[in-house]
């Protein structure tokens, strides 16, 4: 064992069944075998049915795996939409919920579930007060409705995800003028981005995750794990700046 | 969980160089891939000069060798070959210049399909010397779908050619394993934001693992992402020492690859 290259925290999991993957399902079982696999100190999951079926629904799946894991260092991360009549009530009373059961994080999909990132304030007001950071992928928002929230709550913790290789641009961008802002190693796939990031500073605003049960864990492990970056750093990225974020709603 | 250094050694077939218009590639240098190349345990790379697949195949080209220069035991070179860009001077140089170890086309960029005349040298050259070509592949690309390569192995089953990508996306991977299947002289290599470790298991699974390679599209895309697909996938470490650098050193046999004599048959290193 590496202890340098163990006990990783997870910042991407995502539990349940993807309709058109090669990857298989993500059930209990299958999140602990990747714990163990990778030696992982624990990982932040949301549900897939949030994504691609049900986003308030969903959230009970990913609770379920959180509080069957929780000895393992898995916590829960749920998905909000816009409060709307039959669907959902009210956002500050979500929120409330979610750290009532322990909830470490919110995700959004405004582009998959078809509303503005502006629908949400009461979301982010909540999560600002309650130090959960706010989790999204790449394609899911504008730069500039990204930009747009984490200027106006510049305590909110926003993690990008997904980047791929095509948007260091933008990313630098958002993470030089936002401090709040910080990007995970799904799919991070620029030649050299995390080597860059941490060579102008900004290695304290990469997180560790694998996008288990949606990519292949192995591209974000040995990502890290050969990267250029020293032992130090490693360990940063890999676990401690996540142990920051994702507390579980406990500060 | 992986340590930080690795195991196995490593030959990539997939990569390039140099800046690209559409995005910001950092350090896309020769000297900071073969850095790179030391970190994941690599010992050669066979690259094609963005400029080359972009822009200006010749200028492109050029910038090849000069990495090959720079780094002679650790870097080689593909000989870009665009079709609308005087294919036949490109191929005049490649046979004149060992620094050459294969030849790269992209059709879905250059716009022509791979089943094109303009094409017909690079085959011809293929099977007459048994200069490796490594394609690009893109599922229902009209002009480099991996079922168009059957076209290519019917009329010259002894040019051997690696699908890039092996056709992308998943259903691409099962075209271009179906291809694969049918010809001998079709390779396929695995780099692709999709791909997967089991889909590269289903490779191996239905095509063997004799003719599945590793490649990575660094400095495109970093190295390591691609790797790390091959390294935890569900393969034997006998079927992964094949696709990692066995199969390159078996096929890249015209010319040798850094570090290779040149000299070994492909029966000495068949299972």
């Amino acid at each position: 064992m590496d202890e340098i290259t163990s006990g990783w925290f997870d910042a991407r999991v995502v539990t349940g069944a993807h309709p058109a993957s090669l990857q298989p399902a993500t059930d209990r079982e299958a999140v602990a075998a990747h714990l163990d696999r990778f030696e992982l100190s624990g990982a932040l999951v949301s549900a897939m049915a949030s994504w691609l079926h049900d986003p308030i629904g969903g959230n009970a799946e990913a609770s379920t795996i959180a509080h069957s894991l929780a000895d393992r260092g898995v916590l829960a991360c749920w998905t909000a939409v816009p409060a709307t009549p039959g669907e959902l009530d009210s956002l500050t009373a979500l929120v409330e919920h979610a750290v009532n059961e322990g909830v470490a994080a919110f995700r959004i999909h405004p582009a998959s579930h078809g509303f503005s990132p502006s629908l949400l304030d009461e979301l982010y007001a909540g999560l600002q007060a309650n130090r959960l950071p706010l989790c999204i992928d790449a394609a899911e928002i504008t730069w500039p409705d990204l930009t747009t929230i984490a200027t106006r709550y510049p305590e909110l913790p926003i993690v990008i995800s997904n980047v791929g290789y095509r948007k260091l641009r933008e990313l630098w961008a958002a993470l030089d003028g936002h401090s709040n802002i910080y990007v995970d190693l799904v799919d991070f796939a620029a030649h050299q981005g995390v080597e860059w990031l941490a060579a102008n500073h900004l290695a304290d605003r990469l997180v560790f995750a694998t996008g288990f049960g949606l990519r292949d864990p192995g591209e974000s492990v040995v990502r890290l794990a050969w990267s250029g970056l020293d032992d130090a750093t490693v360990r940063l990225v890999g676990a401690e700046t996540a142990g920051r974020l994702f507390t579980g709603g406990q500060s | 969980m992986i340590g930080r250094r690795p195991t196995q050694r490593i030959i990539d077939v997939h990569a390039h160089l140099g800046p690209y218009s559409l995005f910001f590639i950092p350090d896309p240098d020769a000297a900071t891939m073969v850095a790179v190349m030391d970190l994941t345990g690599t010992d050669a790379t066979v690259l094609s000069a963005n400029r080359a697949i972009q822009q200006d195949a010749h200028l492109g080209n050029s910038q090849s060798l000069a990495a090959v220069d720079a780094h002679p035991g650790r870097i080689a070179a593909y000989a870009v070959i665009n079709p609308w860009q005087k294919p036949e001077r490109e191929l005049e140089r490649l046979a004149a210049d060992e620094r050459f170890v294969g030849i790269k086309v992209h059709p879905t960029l250059h716009r022509y399909p791979v089943t094109g005349a303009r094409y017909a040298a690079v085959w011809e050259f293929a099977e007459a010397t048994g200069c490796p070509v490594l394609s690009h592949s893109e599922h229902q690309s009209p002009y480099d779908a991996p079922a168009m390569f059957q076209t290519v192995a019917e009329r010259y089953p002894g040019a051997a050619v690696m699908l890039g990508h092996a056709g992308i996306t998943p259903a691409g991977v099962a075209e271009a394993i179906e291809a694969a299947s049918r010809y001998e002289s079709l390779w396929l290599e695995v780099c692709g934001s999709q791909m997967t470790g089991p889909m590269i298991g289903a490779m191996v699974d239905q095509v063997g693992s004799g003719r599945v390679l590793f490649g990575s599209d660094f400095p495109f895309i970093d190295q390591r992402m691609s790797l790390g697909r091959v390294v935890c996938a569900p393969l034997t470490e006998s079927q992964r020492q094949d696709v990692l650098s066995g199969n390159a050193r078996k096929l890249f046999r015209w010319r040798p690859l850094p570090g290779e004599s040149g000299e070994r048959g492909v029966d000495e290193t068949d299972e």
